[in-house]
């Protein structure tokens, strides 16, 4: 395409607009990137012994790419770190107690308190990699268990090179319970603590439950003090602060400082100043950035602030610029890394996740005025990244809203947000709680109150972590090993060395597939091996979270889970009233395709023997042509709504999750659910895992969380989220659904993302159209949605020349990226989706 | 380029074997699901194959004769050979990397196309029962819910397939689906009444009012077209199904975008039918047919013909309003040439078939 016909594209591309000067300021300011003076880049901090670590790898388990720098990052950042003077008794007391004190005085002391121009919000940096506060012993037992040629670097490299994914124990991914902070105040929380301390006996107090308490007793005095610090900046800058309107929005910043958060909020503003602070403060509680640190469901909890804001005679415009610096605020997370690679350090969406709307109690819906208020701040700052909104919908959705959300989407080239669809998510909570038995916790009276955090992972509020992107199974292994007889098909390889590891019996043994003459004996095979991954990721998994209870203890974060104080215990110790962790599988499509590629060439159609099959595979479909066509084009698929094929795709979903439910964590007794996520893996690990029976050779695409296979949705969206809801568990009869007649193997969730031609909302009838297919998405789909509304020759100009696509915002796997800063394979397959229907 | 046997649109008409399988089925071209383009809501449309009308600018040349066809996709051809070989009729062959159809001795048996292991052969027009085909469109009975979706039967045309089509629109208004037909009026007065009288709206065609020029382009006079609408007219006023009328001009540069068409169509809509018409839509002229027209070895009058530009679209659907019809229910659909890249660009959604045969 010219540069002219560009040009012509341009209106399409989505660009803020109606932004008051402040906002503009701020937001252009953000995206000046490495060019700006202020920036929220890591600090490093340490208590200055040699033996200190600031980076902790483990926590980065989940991003293979980051394995090869591990040793990097571990000495850079520890050769960065700054010293902190650490108190006289530091090193007397517990490591728990230790890191509170030590992130406090950070945090209070140490980072400093900015505000940035025109700024209605305190709070700027967070991005902290401070000391893990270990002393010598600690270091070196835990430098035992993590490397060496048996520590769990070793382990999660050979099990990621394996071809089985990755796990390992990772931060973020919760609601905390913000209501209750902003309701009591921290020095609620505070007494709360102090008041349970009391309550313990001397020799309680002595041992794990008093450093406990007293650890979070400190941490809860953390945002009192940072508060302190920016009021006082505040009243400086007013000093010299020429313009008296501004001079006035600092002495009224720094009064709502001197009083939140450490009081009850009162006000619209002293409310988003609170939740900023408490919220950005476990980040660096975490000394991880962002992901998956959700607010749960913001437009019902500051909705009476909201209210006041008119009571009090404010502006609602003004509000609108509180949420605006707000959404600035968020967004800063990325520059953690900002100068790490080319585009700023932002490399996809942190999913510090905001939900919308949804059904309260009785099925009553709940959008309300800040619904509204909200998604127009979202329409006129996107894009932006964060924080990620998630609007929940339901049947009983008002008309008003999917007009609100349906005209979005048409403006953005696809959704600026989430879609979570309450009816199947929370079908997948209540079969959380049967199978955990935690009714009393999860229950018909209470589930609608759930949120999802990250990208679309449910959970509930304020009580629960279910480690919701902590295991990363790629379910294929198990069909690889079937055909196998439990061993690599290809040996694996050291991207790094290129040293080839020797093949062994890995899995379990399960015969020689040539020897099978019937379905049922390789479908059996399939489950024994997929009974073997499933324990082996959770025997890896076991590790970094037996390591993390151990050693790296987050007390900010644990006064903001209801448990850990009622237990006394922190959340990396298992306190959460809800405590889970979940197996996100990965290749579900591929996989479901494989085993119909199998069943269908070996027994049915008897297209090739399993002989024949296994040596095309080894051979990666080299030579193979003919028979990689009847596979590719000819052997049922998933995503069709072809009810043999999604039949299949069901059982592959009873059978995997059916072998989750059987585990716990055996360090900190937390439970496995299953879900789907996918994030960037399916790209990833393609290079990894062998050819598949599905016609897919090594290097092409596995299939993303639940969508179908790449190109085979040929009937369509409609048949897409019909096979998906099947493969979920569809709908039962009356009284035997999880909820309504509702069933969701997958209490996670699961991500999906369909794309559609710009044509599909083109104008006003087209969009009541559109709305018709989220109506019936509600009833026949998944739990979440991602609408890409894309059109393949946009792509592939903005591939041409991306300097004219800046904005181009593309979602992939429940997270959002630039079109043009994600990589030339994945561009390729995103035009590839985008065009596979047209002949 | 590969040989082209043009195909005169006598041809095309000529009667196809009449079905044999046992109990209600029909040839069904493709099923269009998620179709925003045939009535209100979401749908899915039953594109049904044969014609009785042979238009010059027909977009679904494929829908034209009753029997099956055999098409080849270049594209997906891996080169086996399997299908020159599995061929008992003699009717391929292949010339450099391409396998060519001989129409005349093809009988569309299927056995290449099972031969085929990447699917570059294909047999256009299923045999599908009744019950499997109301099963099939009932799958997405949750997105007509609401807007008013549901099926629709085109073609081709549905009235050829009356004792089909007539069943299947009962059973699906059994299960509470709304359903539509797309006529081009052009059958028995009897087949029409026995259809309209099982569905909820009728999308019919008027194309060309003046009757030489609509013999000129269609094979066919347009007497019975404009009797049987009048008829049909006369039953809803007696308030007989179906509830709601709608009435489809396609736009064809060099055909029936004519002033004077649609002026006359207006009138006529006007005078006879305008109290039961809800809606009169303009159907720009869209070209993505040049490609079924090749693989299906004929050759189209309209390759060249561009789309229409913005102002020829706005101008029809001015004249189409001051005809004397009521200007609100005039409709213009379709896609232009001045419009932004993404609305010229094929739909995403509409698959194989684009819209029914006009």
């Amino acid at each position: 395409m010219s540069a002219e016909a560009a040009r012509q594209l341009e209106h399409e591309i989505k660009e803020p607009h109606g932004l008051s000067g402040r906002i503009r300021w701020l937001r252009d300011y953000y995206f000046e990137g490495v060019g700006r003076d202020w920036n929220n880049e890591f600090s490093c901090w340490t208590t200055g012994t040699p033996w200190d670590v600031v980076y902790d790898e483990t926590t980065y388990y989940i991003v293979p790419e980051t394995y090869a720098f591990f040793q990097t990052f571990c000495s850079s950042t520890r050769q960065a770190a700054r010293p902190v003077r650490l108190h006289p008794d530091f090193w007397s007391w517990s490591l728990v107690e230790r890191r509170a004190w030590f992130i406090r005085e950070v945090m209070v002391e140490y980072v400093p308190h900015e505000i940035l121009p025109g700024d209605l919000l305190a709070g700027a940096r967070f991005n902290i990699l401070a000391s893990r506060c270990w002393t010598k012993r600690e270091a070196r037992q835990r430098e035992r268990r993590v490397g060496g040629r048996r520590g769990t670097r070793a382990a999660t490299k050979w099990f990621h090179e394996h071809g089985y994914g990755n796990a390992g124990a990772t931060s973020g991914h919760l609601v905390p319970d913000h209501i209750r902070a902003l309701r009591i105040g921290w020095k609620g929380i505070y007494d709360d603590l102090a008041s349970r301390h009391d309550a313990l006996s001397a020799r309680e107090r002595r041992g794990a439950k008093g450093e406990q308490l007293r650890a979070m007793m400190t941490a809860a005095t953390m945002p009192r003090d940072v508060a302190a610090k920016y009021a006082a900046r505040c009243r400086a800058l007013v000093e010299t602060e020429p313009d008296p309107d501004r001079c006035d929005e600092l002495v009224q910043m720094a009064r709502s400082l001197d009083r939140v958060p450490w009081l009850p909020a009162e006000t619209f503003w002293e409310a988003m100043q609170a939740l900023w602070l408490n919220h950005m403060l476990i980040m660096s509680d975490e000394n991880y950035p962002g992901p998956g640190v959700s607010f749960g469901r913001v437009d019902q909890y500051l909705l009476p602030y909201w209210e006041r804001l008119g009571a009090d005679g404010a502006d609602p415009a003004f509000g609108k610029e509180i949420l605006g610096c707000f959404w600035v605020h968020a967004n800063t997370a990325y520059d953690a890394m900002i100068r790490v690679g080319g585009n700023q350090g932002i490399t996809s969406g942190f999913g510090q996740l905001v939900t919308l709307s949804g059904m309260g109690p009785g099925g009553k819906d709940m959008t309300n005025d800040l619904t509204y208020a909200i998604l127009e701040v979202i329409d006129a700052m996107s894009p932006i990244l964060e924080p990620k909104p998630s609007v929940r919908l339901h049947r009983g959705s008002p008309e008003a809203l999917l007009d609100r959300v349906t005209d979005m989407i048409a403006d953005s080239q696809g959704a600026p947000f989430l879609l979570n669809f309450d009816e199947r998510s929370m079908a997948g909570l209540l079969r959380e709680a049967r199978e955990a038995r935690c009714e009393h916790l999860i229950n018909e009276e209470n589930v609608y109150d759930y949120a999802p955090v990250g990208c679309l992972e449910n959970t509930m509020v304020g009580n629960d972590r279910s480690g919701t992107v902590d295991c990363n199974l790629n379910l294929l292994k198990a069909v690889e090993l079937a055909l196998t007889n439990g061993r690599d098909l290809a040996p694996a390889v050291d991207p790094i060395t290129g040293n080839e590891a020797p093949i062994r019996q890995d899995g379990a043994d399960t015969g020689d597939p040539r020897r099978f003459t019937t379905w049922p004996e390789f479908w059996d095979a399939y489950v024994a091996q997929t009974r073997s991954i499933v324990g082996r990721c959770v025997a890896l998994y076991e590790r970094t979270e037996a390591l993390r209870a151990e050693l790296s203890p987050t007390p900010y974060l644990s006064c903001l889970v209801r448990g850990c104080a009622e237990r006394a215990l922190d959340i990396t110790r298992g306190g959460p009233e809800l405590s889970f962790t979940t197996i996100e599988a990965v290749t579900f499509a591929t996989t479901v395709d494989s085993l119909l590629a199998i069943k269908y060439l070996v027994f049915d159609a008897r297209t090739a023997t399993m002989g024949e099959l296994i040596r095309a595979l080894e051979d990666n479909w080299e030579g193979h042509d003919t028979l990689q066509a009847w596979a590719k084009y000819r052997a049922p698929k998933y995503g069709r709504d072809d009810d043999a094929a999604d039949a299949m795709a069901a059982r592959v979903m009873a059978a995997w999750t059916a072998e989750t439910w059987r585990h716990r964590t055996v360090s900190t007794q937390r439970q496995f659910r299953p879900g789907m996520l996918s994030w960037n893996y399916w790209v990833a690990d393609s290079h990894v895992l062998a050819a598949s029976a599905d016609g897919r050779p090594k290097g092409k695409f596995l299939s993303n969380a639940l969508c179908p296979s790449n190109g085979t949705d040929i009937n369509g969206p409609t048949a897409n989220a019909n096979s998906a809801g099947k493969a979920l568990g569809g709908t039962a009869p009356p009284g035997l659904g999880d909820w309504g007649e509702y069933v969701n193997l997958l209490p996670n969730g699961a991500s999906h993302t369909i794309s559609f031609s710009p044509s599909m909302i083109r104008d006003r009838a087209h969009r009541e159209k559109f709305k018709a297919f989220l109506r019936g998405y509600c009833h026949n789909g998944g739990t979440a949605l991602q609408v890409n509304v894309l059109d393949a020759e946009i792509l592939k100009d903005a591939q041409r020349h991306p300097e004219n696509y800046r904005h181009l915002l593309v979602r992939v796997t429940g997270y959002n990226a630039y079109f043009t800063c994600i990589g030339r394979e994945l561009q390729d397959e995103l035009i590839a989706r985008e065009s596979h229907s047209q002949l | 380029m590969r040989g082209k046997t043009s195909v005169s649109r006598g041809q095309a008409l000529a009667p196809a074997p009449e079905p044999r399988a046992p109990g209600p089925a029909a040839t069904v071209l493709n099923l269009q699901r998620m179709s925003t383009e045939d009535g209100p809501g979401l749908r899915t449309t039953v594109f049904l194959k044969g014609c009785s009308l042979a238009c010059a600018w027909c977009h679904n040349p494929e829908a034209m004769a009753s029997r099956p066809q055999l098409v080849w996709y270049g594209s997906r051809c891996i080169g086996t050979r399997a299908c020159i070989t599995s061929c008992g009729e003699d009717a391929l062959r292949l010339e450099g990397e391409e396998v060519v159809i001989d129409h005349r001795r093809c009988t569309a048996c299927g056995d290449c196309v099972d031969r085929c292991a990447s699917g570059a052969l294909e047999t256009l027009g299923i045999r599908w029962q009744l019950d499997a085909l109301v099963a099939e469109v009932a799958k997405d009975r949750s997105y007509f819910a609401a807007y008013g979706g549901g099926v629709t039967v085109s073609g081709g045309e549905p009235a050829l397939h009356a004792p089909f089509v007539e069943p299947f629109l009962r059973r699906c208004r059994t299960l509470g689906l709304h359903t539509a037909i797309d006529t081009c009026g052009m059958c028995s007065a009897a087949a029409l009444e026995r259809l309209t009288a099982a569905c909820d709206l009728v999308l019919y065609d008027l194309k060309e009012i003046d009757g030489e020029a609509h013999a000129h382009f269609t094979g066919s006079s347009n007497e019975r077209i404009l009797a049987n609408l009048r008829e049909l007219a006369g039953r809803m006023r007696g308030g007989s199904r179906p509830s709601e009328l709608w009435i489809r001009t396609p736009l064809v540069p060099g055909a029936t975008l004519a002033e004077r068409n649609l002026r006359g169509i207006g009138a006529f809509i006007a005078e006879h039918v305008g109290d039961v018409v809800t809606r009169w839509e303009l159907c720009a002229f869209n070209n993505l047919a040049v490609d079924k027209y090749e693989r299906l070895g004929m050759v189209w009058d309209h390759a060249a013909t561009p789309l229409l530009t913005d102002r020829e679209l706005a101008c029809a659907t001015e004249i189409a309003r001051g005809s004397g019809v009521d200007p609100s229910i005039v409709f213009a659909t379709g896609s232009t040439r001045a419009a932004a890249p993404s609305a010229a660009s094929v739909d995403v959604q509409r698959g194989r078939s684009n819209g029914s045969a006009h």
